[in-house]
């Protein structure tokens, strides 16, 4: 049977899809829902493929590290399957382990330009119709970091405002009704009373 | 949108003419609109608090991802100059010095921000990272990915 190929181009990288259409679900005989093979090639650089299982790791990998890249000086990913560092602000290094024993890992090196191409490709194939993947939600992925600091910021703010309004609003308010003892006016009112 | 502006030197009018494509006519109407929506950056001369409504950041949003989508060779490009400064200097070093003149020209240069932005020595990071930001976010999924990383800033 032949088999269906799809392929994603951005600049310098290209990522190809391979694989057959589910028939039983009805589908269409260009769709790629059973996935048998995938191949990102980046201009100078040894060629990456996989097996299916190997490339969603690989596609959150990614996303995450250039999540952490926006946050942190110097981000680090590491997994069973793959582990990205930064070298400085523009180099990071990747190594792609094997599943096989015996095999030495595949150790890259890609500037800023190929980083960003290489998630574009991603990109594409998520967005793509063709292709039926579990599409990752990362790329609406928010740092834990960041997410935890805008929920504190919220929950700071409900949480003391509301209070401190009513508290200011009830001093303001009970101000105008406040009576201050004179003795004078007192005695005043008593020799009033009392002429002796 | 002032990283895109020193990319594209007719940045105001490419804006403009985006926002009419993406049909957002009824958010901006015109460029002194777009002008009052920008000068809510607390970091501008003109600063004003006009209170940007949810609709006017999202119509923002849509043009600058818009114009990265056309600028991402441009952008990819001064990416790649800073990987290998010796043989592409020429590019990085025209970017920043725009970037710098733009931002002396509208940015409050008195602010403490703004001084880090002006340092050269200190302006790489600042920099690669609004260019990695744009590069990031050209797919169809780019306003969504955009918005959360404007919201985790």
């Amino acid at each position: 049977m032949m088999q269906n190929k799809l392929s994603f181009h951005q600049s310098s990288t290209s990522l190809e899809i391979i694989g057959l259409p589910d028939y039983s679900n009805n589908e269409n005989k260009d769709q790629i829902s059973i996935i048998s093979q995938w191949k990102l090639t980046i201009i100078d650089k040894p060629l990456i493929e996989g097996k299916i299982e190997h490339l969603g790791p690989i596609m959150n990998a990614f996303y995450i590290y250039s999540n952490l890249l926006i946050k942190n000086k110097m981000p680090i990913y590491e997994s069973k399957l793959i582990d990205i560092k930064a070298d400085n602000l523009y180099i990071h290094n990747i190594v792609l382990k094997s599943s096989k024993p015996n095999v030495k890992p595949l150790v890259l090196k890609i500037g800023n330009s190929l980083l960003s191409d290489t998630i574009n490709c991603f990109d594409q194939l998520n967005d793509s119709p063709n292709v039926r993947i579990r599409k990752t939600d990362v790329s609406n992925y928010i740092p834990k970091k960041g997410r935890f600091g805008l929920n504190k910021k919220v929950k700071f703010f409900n949480f003391f405002i509301p209070p401190f309004i009513a508290i200011c609003s009830l001093i303001l308010f009970s101000s105008s009704f406040i009576y201050f003892y004179s003795p004078f006016e007192n005695i005043e009112i008593k020799k009033r009373l009392n002429p002796e | 949108m002032l990283t895109l502006e020193t990319i594209d030197l007719n940045g105001i009018q490419s804006f403009y003419a985006l926002s009419n494509r993406l049909n957002l006519n009824n958010v901006i109407p015109n460029k002194v609109t777009f002008w009052k929506l920008r000068n809510n950056n607390p970091l501008r001369k003109s600063y004003v608090t006009n209170n940007i409504k949810l609709n006017e950041f999202d119509a923002l949003i849509r043009i600058t991802v818009e114009m990265s989508k056309y600028l991402y060779p441009y952008i990819r490009e001064i990416l790649k100059s800073k990987e290998d400064i010796k043989a592409n200097s020429v590019i990085w070093n025209d970017f920043n010095k725009r970037f710098i003149e733009l931002i002396k020209e509208r940015f409050n240069i008195d602010s403490l921000r703004v001084k880090k932005i002006l340092n050269q020595a200190e302006n790489e990071e600042i920099i690669i990272k609004s260019l990695l930001i744009l590069s990031f976010c050209i797919s169809n999924q780019g306003y969504q990915k955009l918005k959360n990383f404007l919201y985790d800033f």
